[in-house]
C-alpha cells in the first residue's frame, strides 16, 4: 500500500462545483445509473419482476382466451380485463412490493446507513429509486402488453392516459412501499407484512376476478388498487381518455404514504 | 478553529441504559486520537453522536466548526468527513470499483477512484464482485469508501477487527500514512497494540465516562508507575533472604501469589537500576541463578484493566457497541 496522499482540505468552503441544479440532475443520473447496474445484476430481483407477471398472463390467456365480451368481465373480453390488472399488478409488485422489502433489507444490512454516511441527499436516493421503479413498470408493461397481443387483444391507444396514470401510480405505490419499510423493523417480516396487506386488497380489487358486489366495490374504491385498476383499464380497453376521481384517490393514497415515509423512514439499522 | 473534534458533558441513553453519561475531550487537527474502553464502554455511542447518526440528550459538540446534530450543516459535513463503521455494508452485485465510483460521484471533490483502490490494498480485485470478497477484503473496501470523499476527518470504528497479523500492520502504516498527509483520525478499539501503535493520544471510556487520557505511554500515570522485577526464587532461598526491601518484596508476593506458588517472586520498584544492580550483585556472589528474570513497567493492557474494574462506575447492563 502507498501512501503517498494530499493534504485535505482544512477550513472554509470546499472547492468544487457549486451545487445548483444541473449537478443536481447529475447526481439523480448517477444515482438512477448505478441503482439500474445493482437491478440488473441480481439475478433473482430481475426474474421476480419480469417473469412473473408474463406468466400470469399466459395462464389467464389458456385459461379464458376463448371467452369473448361478456358483462362477467364488465363488458370486455376475458384478456380485456386482465391485460391492464395484471399490468397494474406488476407495477404494484415492483414499486410497492420490491420497494418495501429491497429497502428493508437494504436498512438491516446497513446499506442505507452507507449511503447516509455520504453528501448524497435523501431527495436524491428516493427519486433514484423512483425513476428506477418507472423504467421497470414500463419494460412490465411492455411486455405484458406483447403477450396479451398474442391472444388477440389490440395495442392500447391512449399512451398519453396510460403514461400518466402509471408515473402517478409508481410514485403513489413507492411512496406506500418506503411507507411499510419505514414502519417494519424487521427485514425477514417485510415480505410477509408487503404480502399480507396487498393480497386481500388485490382481491377485492379485482385483480383476480371480477367483484360484482356494490359493496365490496364501493370500499375498494376509495382504497389505492382499485382506482389504478379502473385508471388502467379505461385507457387499455374502453378508449377513455384518463379517469380524473381515479387519479385523486391514487394522488391521496402517495401523499398518505409519503407523509409516513418521511416521518417514519431510518437509515440505521439499530434504533435509538 | 482550534480543534477538529471539541465534545464536553455528553449525555445519552436508551431507556434506562446509559450508553453515555459524561464524556468530554478533543481532537486537534493532524492528530489521531483512540477511543479506547471495553463493550458497552460507550465508544461507538460516542462516535455515532458525532457522525449525526445518534442524537445527543446533552452536552455539546463540535465536528470541524459544525454541530453534528444539525441538520441543515449535515450535508457539509458529510462532505468533509470519512467514516468506516462496523455495521455498514455495500450492494452485493457491484465490482469493487463499481461500489468506489458510485460513492465518488456523491462527493463534489473526490479523491480518484484508482488512487483510493490502492490506498486500500485493492489493486487487483477491481472487477470482482462486492459478494464474492472475503471478510478483510470487504472492510478494505469500507475503509476505500471512507477514503473517496478526500475528507478532513476520518473516524475508523475498530478499524483492523478480523485481520490478520500482516494485514493489521499494513492497516496501520496505512493510518499513519494519512495522518502524514494531514488527515485527522479519531478512532475506536479495544485492542491495546493498536492504542499505543497508532494513537498520539488515548481516551479511556468505561460505563459511559472518560476514566483516563493522555499519551499512550503516560496514560493513567504509567510513566511513573513502579517497574516490575520478577524471577524464580532460587532453590533453599525465601522471600526474607532477597537483598531488596522486604516490604515490596511481600506486598509483591501477596499481589501475586498465584505465581509465588510456582516459586515465582515480583519485586516492584520506584528505583529499578538500583534493586536490580543489588538483586544481581546478591545472586551472582552466592552462586545463584535468578530463572526467567523479567524487568517490566505495567504495560497500557495493566492500567487499562485496573482503570476501567476498579475507578469506573458500574458499566451499563445492556451491552452497548
Amino acid at each position: 500500500m502507498t501512501t503517498a496522499v494530499a493534504a485535505p482540505r482544512r477550513a472554509g468552503r470546499p472547492a468544487g462545483p457549486p451545487a445548483g441544479s444541473r449537478s443536481n440532475l447529475r447526481l439523480l443520473a448517477h444515482q438512477v445509473r448505478y441503482e439500474q447496474l445493482s437491478f440488473w445484476r441480481n439475478p433473482q430481483s430481475a426474474v421476480f419482476t419480469f417473469i412473473f407477471p408474463v406468466v400470469f398472463v399466459v395462464i389467464m390467456g389458456a385459461l379464458f382466451g376463448g371467452i369473448g365480451k361478456s358483462s362477467y368481465f364488465g363488458g370486455l373480453s376475458a384478456l380485456q380485463y386482465y391485460v391492464p390488472t395484471i399490468a397494474a399488478l406488476s407495477v404494484l409488485g415492483s414499486c410497492y412490493g420490491q420497494l418495501a422489502v429491497a429497502l428493508a433489507a437494504r436498512r438491516q444490512a446497513g446499506i442505507l446507513k452507507r449511503v447516509r454516511a455520504t453528501p448524497l441527499p435523501a431527495w436524491a436516493y428516493f427519486a433514484g429509486l423512483l425513476a428506477h421503479c418507472v423504467l421497470v413498470s414500463v419494460i412490465d408493461i411492455a411486455l405484458i402488453v406483447l403477450v396479451g397481443r398474442l391472444y388477440g387483444v389490440p395495442f392500447p391507444s391512449h399512451w398519453l392516459a396510460i403514461m400518466l396514470t402509471l408515473v402517478l401510480a409508481a410514485a403513489s405505490f413507492c411512496a406506500l412501499g418506503v411507507a411499510v419499510a419505514s414502519v417494519i423493523s424487521n427485514a425477514e417480516a417485510a415480505p410477509a407484512v408487503a404480502q399480507l396487506v396487498l393480497f386481500p386488497l388485490m382481491f377485492i380489487s379485482g385483480t383476480y376476478l371480477p367483484i360484482h358486489s356494490a359493496l365490496l366495490n364501493g370500499v375498494s374504491g376509495w382504497l389505492p388498487v382499485r382506482p389504478f385498476n379502473e385508471a388502467l383499464t379505461g385507457p387499455f380497453a374502453q378508449h377513455a381518455g384518463a379517469d380524473w376521481r381515479d387519479l385523486a384517490v391514487l394522488a391521496a393514497w402517495g401523499a398518505v404514504g409519503a407523509v409516513v415515509a418521511v416521518r417514519r423512514f431510518r437509515w440505521d439499522p439499530r434504533p435509538e | 478553529m482550534p480543534n477538529a473534534v471539541e465534545v464536553s458533558g455528553l449525555r445519552k441513553s436508551y431507556g434506562q441504559v446509559h450508553a453515555v453519561r459524561d464524556v468530554g475531550f478533543t481532537v486537534g487537527y493532524g492528530e489521531i486520537v483512540a477511543l479506547l474502553g471495553p463493550n458497552g464502554a460507550g465508544k461507538t455511542t460516542t462516535l455515532e453522536i458525532l457522525e449525526g447518526f445518534r442524537t445527543r440528550d446533552d452536552g455539546t459538540a463540535e465536528v470541524l466548526g459544525y454541530d453534528p446534530g444539525e441538520r441543515s450543516s449535515a450535508r457539509e459535513l458529510r462532505e468533509r468527513t470519512g467514516l468506516v463503521l462496523q455495521d455498514v455494508a455495500v450492494e452485493p452485485y457491484l465490482t469493487v470499483r463499481e461500489t468506489i465510483a458510485r460513492a465518488a460521484g456523491y462527493y463534489r471533490a473526490p479523491r480518484g477512484v484508482t488512487e483510493v483502490t490502492g490506498l486500500a490494498g485493492l489493486t487487483g480485485l477491481e472487477r470482482r464482485k462486492v459478494r464474492s470478497l472475503s471478510g478483510g477484503q470487504k472492510r478494505r473496501l469500507d475503509l476505500a469508501l471512507g477514503l473517496i470523499g478526500n475528507p478532513a476527518l476520518l473516524y475508523l470504528d475498530e478499524p483492523t477487527t478480523g485481520f490478520d497479523p500482516a494485514a493489521r500492520r499494513d492497516a496501520w502504516q496505512l493510518v499513519r500514512g494519512l495522518r502524514a498527509a494531514g488527515m485527522t483520525i479519531l478512532l475506536t478499539t479495544h485492542d491495546m497494540d493498536e492504542a499505543q501503535a497508532l494513537a498520539d493520544r488515548v481516551v479511556l471510556l468505561s460505563g459511559g465516562v472518560v476514566v483516563a487520557a493522555g499519551e499512550p505511554a503516560a496514560l493513567g500515570g504509567r510513566d511513573a508507575e513502579r517497574t516490575r522485577i520478577s524471577f524464580r526464587l532460587p532453590a533453599g532461598c525465601t522471600a526474607a533472604d532477597l537483598p531488596v526491601s522486604a516490604n515490596s518484596a511481600n506486598s509483591a508476593n501477596s499481589a501475586n501469589s498465584a505465581n509465588s506458588a510456582n516459586g515465582m517472586v515480583v519485586v516492584e520498584t520506584g528505583t529499578p537500576t538500583q534493586a536490580l544492580h543489588r538483586l544481581t550483585d546478591w545472586a551472582i556472589r552466592r552462586g545463584h541463578v535468578l530463572a526467567g528474570l523479567t524487568v517490566e513497567r505495567p504495560s497500557l493492557e495493566d492500567v487499562y484493566l485496573e482503570l476501567t474494574r476498579a475507578g469506573a462506575p458500574p458499566a451499563p447492563e445492556r451491552i452497548m457497541r
